[in-house]
């Protein structure tokens, strides 16, 4: 029996795949990169959980043996600026491409081609 | 230092000087010296070619070896010698310090070729080679040196997979360890062993050496590259060009028979009396012949009659050394040596006919021998020895190998030899009357004769091809020691192949026995009147323009509108066409697939990491 978690956060990224590959309109592809970014944060995060164990600070109460793994959550973090910046980026980048082009259509970009 | 490494390396040296320092004169000076040194040691080492030299760089990764025995010790004479020559002429028609550099880099490179002794080191200097030959043709025409540089590189590539593909198996680069190997399994397969080369491999590895030398040596339908390097180049360096370059293809075919020959023989059989996979490469050479022979003789321009009926004749050196047998191969060898001889000539007198008049087409010459008496005595002796009329070393080679193929019973091959040898007179005729004979445009009427470095250069060949002609056994001799026994029997000036005798001395005797009488009846009898030209040509009709076929325009005409079907065929056009098609290919995949749109390329990521899910990667 597959986790809801883990069912969840691939559904996440098969919706943002799905964006990515039908949709004409880059804004709502980027909107599907980020959904598919969600789900990889989600699955990464949910391959570390351990079931009944609490947040990974070593405090009172907590030894290393009653937290889950610290190692996807660090990742995450990474993953989440790194996904943050791509956005701003890729945005930046559709903001240049309608004032050039005036549309946001990529059927229509294509003299974009190097 | 080693002799051996002088020789290689000296001409790379004051080709080097001569281009920084680029003072006429002093760049001159520095460049014949440094093609002279390789000639004097190869002369010198002439005794020592029997006990073997040898000579190593340690390069950290690997070795750089050369070694003399006897068979590299003809072929470095054959490159020192008429590499010399050519450089001697390359001091009159040398526009700068460029030519310099690069032709003496290229003497460097054959002559290592020659002298490696591992199979990487022959590599290296084949590429040297191959690159400053490149760029002599880059200096005078782009296209044509691209043409060259596309087919090299192919041959190149191929000849490296061979070596990688050898190495691999066993384990050395080195001649000796090569060939010791694949003998061992040449004897394991004939009784009936393990083998370490399965049949496929061979195929492959032959396949491969057939292209990468084929290239070099031009070799049907591989040739296509060849008339126009060779005509679109400073015509001394084409002497060397096509004179010793194109050996060194053949000598990489002589190398192939020494590596691996025993074992392509055992695996393949035989066919008629030569092993089968020789029969493939006579066969081509074969056809080279018949191909370059025909062509030569449609030409307008005299470079590129030249080039093509060089490529011709290094087709007879490969019906020799496909054939087999130790005669026919040492008929390709001395054939080798007379091709060298009489085309760096050749090549030095169409550079003198260049340098003069400035004209390379028939249309624009005539009447030249009078102007230039001793190009035209040149140009005599060349023309004797190419068509092979005895005694010049061209007849005594061609005799050898003729009797070599005949003495095999194959027919075809036979035929194949003899219809080159009758197109030769074609083609040669023609260079005959329509430059040296008959009238002389005004123009050309204060043309001088050849300056001194190209008249002593082609002194030089000139005196070798006679001296060679009518003691051919001097050539027979060495070719002997290269095989250690008899081959080639008889003594000075007599070959004897047991089969068949060629006495040089009698044929002059009598030729200069008819000459006299000939003498005699034209003092006494005969009497010069002059004719003009249109009265032997048209026989009083007046010709139009167009189909005036005078010798020295269209000649050949009627034989260009009876072939038309064949030369539609053209392997230059189809290597084109293979252009085109990738080209259009490239275009259709610019179009379709690469096409511009960011959701296909995200479909691609998709489809190919599914693929590789697949996989299970």
């Amino acid at each position: 029996m597959i986790s809801v978690y883990y069912f969840g956060a691939i559904a996440l990224i098969l919706i943002g795949l799905y964006a990515v590959l039908v949709k004409k309109n880059v804004l709502k592809m980027l909107i599907g990169l980020s959904i598919m970014e969600t789900g990889v944060n989600l699955l990464l995060v949910s391959v570390g959980y351990i079931s009944g164990r609490s947040a990974p600070i070593l405090s009172e109460g907590i030894g290393p043996n009653g937290a889950v793994d610290p190692i996807p959550q660090a990742l995450v973090l990474t993953a989440i600026v790194i996904g943050v910046a791509t956005t701003a980026m890729a945005l930046s980048v559709a903001i240049l491409i309608h004032e050039k082009y005036g549309t946001l259509n990529v059927e229509e970009i294509r003299r974009l081609r190097g | 230092m080693n002799e051996l490494a002088l020789i290689v390396f000296t001409p790379l040296l004051a080709g080097v000087l001569a281009w920084l320092l680029d003072i006429r004169g002093l760049r001159e000076a520095i460049g014949v010296i440094g093609a002279a040194v390789p000639l004097a040691y190869a002369a010198m080492l002439y005794e020592r070619a029997a006990e073997g030299l040898s000579f190593a760089i340690n390069l950290g990764v690997f070795n750089i070896t050369f070694a003399l025995s006897q068979l590299n010790w003809f072929f470095v004479g054959i490159a020192a010698l008429v590499g010399f020559s050519a450089i001697l002429g390359l001091a009159s028609t040398a526009k700068d310090s460029y030519e310099w550099l690069f032709a003496l880099m290229s003497l460097t490179g054959v002559l290592g070729v020659f002298l490696a002794s591992d199979l990487m080191t022959f590599f290296i200097f084949w590429e040297v080679m191959t690159f400053a030959s490149f760029m002599m043709v880059l200096h005078y025409n782009k296209q044509a040196s691209l043409k060259y540089f596309l087919l090299s590189v192919a041959g190149a590539y191929a000849m490296l997979i061979a070596i990688a593909f050898i190495y691999v198996k066993v384990g050395s680069f080195d001649f000796g360890a090569v060939q010791a190997a694949l003998t061992q399994d040449a004897y394991a397969k004939m009784l009936g062993g393990q083998a370490t080369f399965s049949s496929g491999e061979l195929m492959a590895l032959f396949g491969l050496f057939l292209v990468a030398f084929g290239v070099k040596a031009g070799l049907f339908p591989l040739h296509v590259w060849a008339p126009d390097a060779y005509s679109e180049t400073n015509q001394s360096y084409t002497a060397m060009f096509s004179g010793v370059l194109s050996k060194a293809g053949v000598y990489g075919f002589i190398l192939m028979y020494l590596l691996i020959g025993t074992r392509l023989a055992v695996e393949f059989g035989a066919f008629r009396s030569a092993p089968k996979f020789g029969y493939i490469i006579a066969f081509l050479g074969g056809l080279t012949i018949i191909v370059g022979g025909l062509l030569a003789a449609l030409q307008e321009d005299i470079r590129k009659l030249f080039a093509y009926s060089s490529i011709s004749q290094v087709g007879y050196i490969l019906v020799g050394i496909g054939v087999g047998t130790a005669l026919s191969m040492q008929a390709a060898m001395f054939h080798a040596l007379s091709h060298a001889l009489f085309k760096g000539l050749f090549f030095l007198i169409v550079a003198t006919i260049l340098h003069r008049t400035g004209k390379t087409t028939f249309a624009d010459m005539g009447g030249l021998a009078e102007k230039m008496p001793f190009t035209f005595a040149m140009a005599f002796v060349a023309i004797l020895s190419l068509a092979g009329i005895p005694p010049l070393v061209g007849f005594a080679s061609k005799w050898v190998l003729f009797e070599a193929v005949i003495s095999q019973n194959l027919p075809i091959l036979g035929g194949m030899v003899f219809f080159g040898s009758a197109i030769g007179f074609v083609y040669l005729i023609r260079f005959t009357y329509a430059v040296w004979f008959g009238q002389r445009p005004t123009d050309l009427d204060d043309t001088k004769d050849a300056p001194l470095p190209l008249a002593v250069a082609m002194a030089i060949l000139a005196f070798f091809n006679v001296v060679l002609g009518i003691a051919p056994g001097l050539v027979a001799r060495e070719l002997n020691k290269i095989f250690g026994s008899d081959v080639i029997g008889g003594d000075l000036f007599i070959l004897d192949l047991g089969f068949g005798k060629y006495n040089a001395l009698a044929i002059l005797t009598y030729l200069i026995a008819g000459i006299a009488v000939a003498a005699v009846i034209y003092f006494l009898g005969a009497k010069v009147r002059k004719v003009p030209v249109t009265d032997t040509y048209q026989s009083g009709n007046p010709v139009t323009m167009d189909y005036n076929l005078t010798i020295r325009r269209n000649f050949f005409l009627p034989l260009k509108e009876t072939l038309s079907g064949w030369l539609r065929i053209s392997f230059d056009r189809t290597y084109r066409d293979i252009g085109a098609w990738v080209e259009d290919f490239g275009e259709v995949m610019r179009n379709y697939v690469y096409n511009g749109n960011v959701q296909s390329y995200a479909w691609y990521l998709l489809l190919i990491l599914l693929i590789l899910a697949m996989w299970g990667v």
